[in-house]
């Protein structure tokens, strides 16, 4: 068989992928989309809350096939569960809230139907999909595209390309082909646990529970999942502390100022993964090679977000390759290093920034005034008048 | 200071909620993983930093020295 031939090759379709490959898809490019899974976001690694902005803003339609609940705001507490609230549907009632010209501030949706809504939404727009397909490798050759090794339904194949994209998330094998400096160490990446229960009452906000005593390192959360749900988790640096994220969860459901609310919850699924807390790659392009999403560590370094970031980068990178291959120009590193410097312009920077005083909060050796830094972090993050709100 | 013995990690997968915050933090090269997304079950690691054991969620992972590796535990 004859290699097949793109313009540029995808790997993982999450929302980094997927949104990559639809820009480009649309501008013209030719687009081949893998992901290794049989079922796009499962088993889910994610909590899923999203600003609708986000999803505007990269030309994703709200929609019932992949959201659980709307989202009016958030909720900040302290050890203690002192806390700030802020509703939107309280702070701006004429544009949030439900009904007639009011929207909701963002959603909690389903990574496994939102995955694939944007996988759909990237095949209509002319990519070719192939899933239980996996990427091994790939050479970079000397007619300026590069050839990539992959592995479909057993059989193993070549696909030449202009550019590999790598969008294969915080797992990322990609940028370690490429030998770019990907490693997270430990104190960077939060191990994180969380149960999708019933039995326990939410009103539309993002729950953020902040404190040492219940997240060394990160925080807690609960998070309205629809149909009455409710998702408990949280997530710890394990260079903080010498317990396993499985044991600050059952501590903070059963012993934290929620014990109450908290004892009627009955478990019906369980997630978990691993959130990056760093700073985004140093160096995000090789020759014929560039990384997008977590991938790159393109994520909120203090809320741990992804999915906003892998859309909007997303977007970034297909525009850009779409009008880079169009212009004849050649896909080394020399040009795609355009690339970074215009996701650091649409964005990047304020991650670097949000990075450096994540950094500061924790450096201090007094978990007292760590503690309230990162509730007064947290707070003044998430109030209408941040600098950072569109992050 | 003398090297690390390479050490063989083993996976309980009945706990292992298949999150891949071990692949993630691992320093190894490319491809040491496991075909269920996990670091590597069958192959030595000589870099024994203890960062998969640490960060994995639910402490699912235990390693053997490499030379000393149980028949048992083969999986
Ligand atoms: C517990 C937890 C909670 C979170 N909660 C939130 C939240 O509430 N809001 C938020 O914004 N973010 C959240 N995040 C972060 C968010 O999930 C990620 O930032 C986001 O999924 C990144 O998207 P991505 O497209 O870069 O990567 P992913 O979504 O990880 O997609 C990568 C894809 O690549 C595929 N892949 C990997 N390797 C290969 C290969 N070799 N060959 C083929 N395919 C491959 C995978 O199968 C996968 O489909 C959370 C993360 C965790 C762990
Ligand atoms: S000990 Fe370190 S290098 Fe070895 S598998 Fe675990 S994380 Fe990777
Ligand atoms: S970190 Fe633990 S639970 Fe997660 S994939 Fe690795 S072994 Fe499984």
């Amino acid at each position: 068989m004859a290699t097949p031939v793109y313009d540029i090759l995808i790997i993982g379709s999450g929302p980094a992928g997927a949104t990559s490959a639809r820009f480009a898809a649309k501008m013209g490019l030719k687009v081949l989309l893998i992901d290794k899974r049989q079922e796009l976001g499962a088993p889910i690694q994610c909590s899923g809350a999203v600003s609708r902005h986000a999803l505007e803003e990269a030309g994703v339609e709200p929609n019932a096939e992949f959201i659980h609940e709307d989202i009016y705001g958030f909720s900040i507490y302290n050890q203690e569960g002192k806390s700030t609230v802020i509703d939107y549907r309280e702070i701006k009632p004429d544009e949030y809230g439900k009904g007639d010209e009011r929207k909701p501030l963002g959603y909690v949706v389903d990574r496994r139907r939102f995955d694939r809504y944007l996988m759909t939404q990237a095949e209509r727009a002319g990519v070719e999909v192939w899933l239980k397909t996996e990427g091994l490798g790939y050479t970079p050759g000397k007619d300026g595209s590069c050839e990539v090794q992959l592995r479909r339904f057993n059989r193993l194949l070549k696909v030449k390309a202009k550019v590999l994209v790598g969008a294969d998330g915080l797992q990322s094998q990609a940028g370690k082909w490429a030998n770019l400096r990907t490693h997270i160490p430990l104190r960077n990446l939060a191990s994180c646990l969380q149960f999708i229960v019933d039995g326990v009452e939410t009103n539309g906000l993002l729950e953020i529970i902040t404190g040492h005593r219940w997240a060394p390192g990160g925080y807690a959360w609960v998070f309205p999942k629809g149909n009455g749900y409710t998702e408990i988790g949280l997530g710890v640096v394990r260079t903080m502390t010498n317990r396993d994220a499985q044991w600050h969860l059952d501590q903070f459901i059963q012993k934290s100022f929620f014990k109450e609310r908290f004892k009627n919850a009955r478990i019906l699924e369980i997630q978990g993964g691993g959130v990056p807390l760093a700073a985004p790659l140093r160096t995000q392009y090789a020759d014929n090679l560039i990384l997008v999403g977590d991938a790159a560590r393109h994520v909120n370094p203090i809320t741990g977000g992804g999915i906003h970031t892998a859309l909007s980068g997303g977007r970034i990178a297909g525009e850009f390759l779409a009008e880079l291959i169009q212009s004849g120009k050649k896909t080394g590193k020399a040009n795609l290093k355009s690339y970074q410097d215009r996701w650091l312009e649409a964005g990047g920077h304020k991650i670097w920034q949000l990075y450096g005083e994540k950094t500061a909060i924790f450096r201090n050796k007094d978990i007292h005034l760590r503690d309230e830094q990162l509730y007064q972090t947290m707070s003044g993050y998430f109030s209408p008048d941040s600098t950072y709100k569109k992050i | 200071m003398a090297r690390k013995e390479p050490v063989v990690f083993f996976i309980g997968w009945n706990a292992c909620i298949n999150c891949g915050a071990c692949v993630a933090v691992c320093p190894q090269d490319a491809g040491f993983i496991s075909a269920f997304d996990t670091i590597a079950v069958n192959t030595p690691c000589d870099i024994v930093c203890m960062a998969c054991e640490k960060i994995c969620p639910v402490s699912t992972i235990t390693h053997q020295k490499a030379n000393e590796r149980h028949e048992t535990h083969a999986a």
